[in-house]
């Protein structure tokens, strides 16, 4: 389970704002303090977005593939979504579980403002369950079960200003679930010139996806494998529809970066990592960038070793033998595996150890001795 | 979802079941009871609402575990499934707030086990969340009292436990506080899974049901009440049938809901299911509505919970005693 907030975490929910309004919303709970402790039996209820009303009281949520029928006192599957008496509710929208500045190399996003600190946030909940997850205790947990506070949209944004940070991250856990908290976060981001961007694993339904787009300068998306069995024996999800979203933010223009943890022996062969890098070349480009990290026993896979170092190096040069252009080693500080490199002429643009950035040679989003445009969202 | 059963579904159903009964659950307490049985006794709910009478309610929970154990007394039926050593949990199911097992009912089983030589202190009520249990009337209290009462409210094991198809984390009352469960649930449809009465009932101890309504709860459910947590520890199953619900669970829908007056009780927690589903498509044949098969939902866990030697699961080979 996950502990209380940090020393940091308190300093920044103080930074929130001391206002104590309280307010009561549309469907009976009340708002708590700013950056107070959320009563886990009185969350706050806010209507959902997505979804539509069925016969007899139930509801389907329009969000995610699943689509889930949910019966009067029901829960969809990612646990943080109720129907109360026909009208779909969500418990997560202003309710931050986790909230640290991490480096954007920790997302990890590699072309967007390199060194640049996000503030980065996540609610309780997910809508797959992948048995190797790294954030278990609090993407596995409904909202009531994980400590949490009250920090709507405005003053998260207002909080990143006073961090410093000129990015917010919606992470950790899965923004799916919190589509509406991201939504509006990003809206009243904008407002004062902050810019957002979310980590997901791209299981969601395109009409809410390509309304949230706009709002966003950037996605990473973490295709877990490139095989339906494995997204249904390990992730409880489902392949197609997180290609289709791939497909739909590229097509946006919103900044798009894909992740693959690789799993020793379950989605780390050649051929595998072949057949992927050729669909993300054909129906992506060879632009976006690809990073594949290096996978730690943890939840319900821990009979696996860590991935070894010689995996991920041939993903590595199998992916850069299809022509991608961006091809990275995650998990493996001091790799060169984790530099971005001119395509054309080889020098060496940004160094990066872990997750710092040691030089930085980009002029203007431009290669420095060839002029080559790296794509990217540089400033 | 409307596939008949298979033949090797149907064999699990009454083979498994009759071959291993519920002696497989006990473990190391002593099995009573016959697989397959389910005893019922009339308990008719006072006119105009309000609660029970106590003592009419512990009547009619003594003949349903009578009928169910086929021991002479209550006091012996109880002293056969529990030890006065035993710390015992009672797990209710209150999320149908009005169509939740009385207090009455679930104190006078707790009179009997202290009888039985258990003290207060270690019977626990509980349910997922303290607040279940306030909404209906429950005191709640961690100390003192007849008997404990009180929610998981989040304490659960820190790692996850894994059985079938399920890993979660499991209620610490159930995995390390308590020694011998009862089930204590309603009889109920539910939109999912079909039936909620018994072994649906055990979702309430894990930290993630709501990862596992997929397939009609199949064979998720099968796979909480057959990890060794509950498995082991799983001694009796009661269901207050004083009013049902025949459609639109698991919420209350106080249009489907009817008076079947009756206390039903087994050691048998699959048998329990398929009596309950039997009594919930018979009210729905005499309301004109398909039974839970032709709707769609029938609650296949329960031939699941059969195969996997939980107990009796085919409703036509339930022998209902009446107490």
């Amino acid at each position: 389970m996950s502990g209380g907030p940090t020393r940091r975490e308190l300093a920044l929910l103080a930074a929130a704002g001391a206002a104590t309004a309280l307010a009561r919303g549309a469907h009976g709970a009340r708002t708590p303090p700013l950056g107070a402790a959320v009563d886990p039996d009185d969350l706050p209820a806010r209507e959902a977005s997505w979804y539509r009303r069925l016969a007899e009281g139930r509801v389907e949520c329009q969000l995610c593939p699943r689509g889930c029928q949910v019966a009067d006192a029901e829960r969809g599957a990612c646990g943080v979504r109720e129907n109360r008496r026909g009208t779909y509710v969500t418990l997560v929208h202003g309710v931050a579980c986790t909230l640290h500045a991490d480096p954007i190399e920790k997302k990890p996003f590699f072309h967007v403002m390199p060194g640049s600190t996000a503030l980065s946030w996540a609610a309780a909940g997910c809508n797959v369950e992948c048995k190797f997850c790294q954030n278990w205790e609090i993407s596995q947990f409904r909202p009531e079960q994980v400590p949490a506070r009250w920090l709507p949209p405005a003053e998260l944004a207002a909080a990143a200003r006073r961090a410093n940070a000129p990015l917010l991250a919606a992470t950790y856990s899965e923004p799916v679930v919190f589509w509406e908290y991201v939504r509006d976060t990003a809206l009243a981001a904008r407002r004062i010139g902050l810019r957002t961007v979310v980590v997901s694993n791209g299981y969601i339904q395109e009409a809410p996806l390509k309304e949230v787009l706009p709002l966003l300068a950037a996605v990473k998306v973490d295709l877990k494998a490139f095989r339906e069995p494995f997204y249904r024996d390990f992730v409880r999800g489902e392949l197609k529809p997180v290609l289709r979203s791939l497909e739909t933010i590229r097509a946006s223009g919103t900044w798009l970066e894909i992740v693959v943890l690789l799993l020793p022996t379950l989605n780390d062969s050649e051929e595998e990592v072949r057949d992927l890098a050729l669909w993300v070349k054909t129906n992506l480009g060879a632009d976006v960038p690809v990073h594949f990290t290096r996978f730690h026993p943890t939840y319900r896979l821990t009979n696996l070793p860590p991935t070894p170092l010689s995996s991920l190096e041939r993903a590595w040069r199998v992916a850069q033998a299809e022509g991608l252009r961006y091809v990275y080693l995650g998990n493996v500080p001091g790799h060169p595996g984790e530099n971005t490199v001119c395509p054309d002429c080889g020098a060496t643009l940004i160094h990066r150890v872990g997750f710092t950035v040691r030089a930085a040679a980009l002029e203007d989003g431009r290669c420095p001795s060839c002029r080559r445009a790296i794509p990217g969202v540089w400033s | 979802m409307t596939r008949k059963f298979t033949r090797r579904e149907l064999g699990a159903l009454v083979g498994t079941g009759i071959a291993l009964g519920p002696r497989a659950l006990h473990g190391a307490a002593p099995a009573v009871g016959a697989g397959g049985t389910v005893g019922v006794a009339p308990l008719a709910a006072p006119a105009g609402g309000g609660a029970l009478d106590p003592t009419a309610a512990r009547a009619a929970l003594e003949r349903a575990l009578v009928a169910a154990t086929g021991k002479p007394t209550a006091a012996r039926a109880v002293s056969a499934l529990f030890s006065p050593s035993d710390t015992v949990g009672i797990k209710l199911n209150c999320l149908g707030g009005p169509i939740s097992p009385r207090r009455e009912l679930v104190e006078a089983l707790a009179a009997l086990l202290r009888e039985a030589g258990i003290p207060g202190q270690r019977i626990v009520v509980f349910e997922r969340a303290s607040r279940e249990l306030a909404r209906v009337r429950y005191p709640i209290r961690k100390n003192g009292g007849d008997y404990l009462c009180h929610g998981v409210d989040n304490d659960y094991d820190a790692e996850p436990s894994t059985s079938g198809q399920i890993g979660s984390c499991f209620a610490r009352l159930v995995s390390t506080t308590c020694t011998a469960l009862v089930g204590f649930g309603v009889v109920k449809d539910h939109d999912l899974a079909g039936v909620s009465a018994s072994l649906k009932n055990w979702y309430g101890v894990i930290h993630n049901p709501n990862k596992y309504h997929d397939n009609h709860c199949d064979p998720f459910v099968a796979d909480v009440v057959n990890h060794p947590f509950v498995r082991g520890k799983l001694r009796l199953t009661v269901l207050d049938g004083v009013n049902a619900q025949c459609h639109g669970g698991p919420g209350y829908r106080p249009d489907a809901v009817w008076p079947l007056g009756l206390v039903v009780a087994s050691t048998d927690p699959v048998a329990a299911d398929a009596w309950a589903w039997r009594a919930i498509d018979a009210e729905r044949v005499r309301r004109g509505m398909p039974t839970l098969e032709a709707a769609g939902r029938a609650p296949r866990f329960v031939a699941t919970a059969a195969r996997y030697g939980l107990g009796v699961g085919d409703p036509a080979a339930i022998r209902e005693a009446r107490g």
